[in-house]
């Protein structure tokens, strides 16, 4: 039982049309990740980490809150199952290519 | 700049909590609960699911809970406001229990910043209100001068940009 990668991915494809689209599964117990946490949770069951990284034209012109509420949004049935959602960047198609070139010439410096 | 604490003592968090005691699913009515106890009586549970006092249908009916409690909203209304800096967190500030939760705790700690933390850990009906009013799934919610700043990752973004520690100053200026 539980939300899968698969139902994450497609839940944020078909609602924030991402044009690139990176989901994590954290395993359980993954030092850094609050790893106590669950034994409280009222859901009862044991659901997994996700960790999403995702790039939409949708999130031009809106504030970080606002994407990750976006990102919320389209999650709203899996966030019943799912224990931890770290959203690890959502960002434009254009701060995407930005990054992605920042990167580049650091790794080549 | 006064540093007194108005929270209602409902929402203090207890000066030590032991974690096996607030890892028992009877988190929610183990609490002081005269004041969520009273509202959830106003709200729209069935009867039969009270009268019956059975337990996990009780904390069935308050995830299920549709709309905000108006005597929670306005109790939260005030305890966003109390301070400059509100934190509800899964454990406290000495004590997180959370990964996230703690994340932010020593994010505010290493800006110097005064802060009031709440712990959700402690009042099932307070978790499950504060998801609707913040409009926001998860734990840790940090409010900075009586506005939803966000959770964990927003948070750490901002610190990692040098946002959060202007907002700071300019709300501790304020």
């Amino acid at each position: 039982m539980g939300v899968t990668k698969e139902q994450v991915e497609s839940s944020l494809t078909s609602k924030l049309n991402p044009s690139h689209l990176g989901c994590g599964v954290v395993g359980m117990g993954l030092q850094g990740w609050g790893e106590d946490e669950e034994v409280i949770d009222d859901s009862g069951g044991c659901g997994a980490k996700f960790s999403i990284v995702i790039v939409a034209e949708q999130f031009e012109g809106k504030r970080l809150l606002e994407r990750h509420r976006m990102v919320n949004g389209a999650l709203v049935e899996e966030m019943k199952e799912i224990h931890a959602l770290s959203i690890t960047k959502a960002v434009t198609p254009e701060q995407w290519k930005q990054q992605q070139e920042s990167e580049k010439s650091q790794a080549a410096a | 700049m006064s540093l007194a604490i108005t929270v209602p003592s409902v929402f203090r968090t207890s000066p030590c909590p032991r974690a096996a005691e607030s890892r028992t699913t009877d988190v929610s009515l183990s609490l002081p609960t005269a004041h969520f106890g009273r509202a959830l009586r106003c709200s729209t549970i069935p009867n039969s699911s009270i009268v019956t006092g059975n337990r996990a249908g009780r904390l069935r009916s308050i995830r299920c809970l549709s709309a905000l409690d108006p005597n929670l909203k306005a109790t939260l209304d005030k305890v966003v406001t109390s301070q400059k800096i509100v934190l509800f967190m899964k454990g406290t500030k000495d004590f997180p229990q959370c990964g996230f939760s703690n994340t932010v705790v020593q994010i505010l700690r290493s800006l110097n910043s005064p802060f009031e933390t709440i712990n959700i850990l402690e009042n099932e009906a307070l978790r499950q209100g504060l998801k609707e009013y913040s409009s926001w799934p998860t734990f840790p919610q940090l409010y900075i001068d009586g506005e939803f700043f966000g959770g964990c990752d927003i948070t750490v973004e901002a610190y990692k940009s040098g946002e959060l520690q202007e907002l700071l100053e300019r709300t501790m200026c304020s």
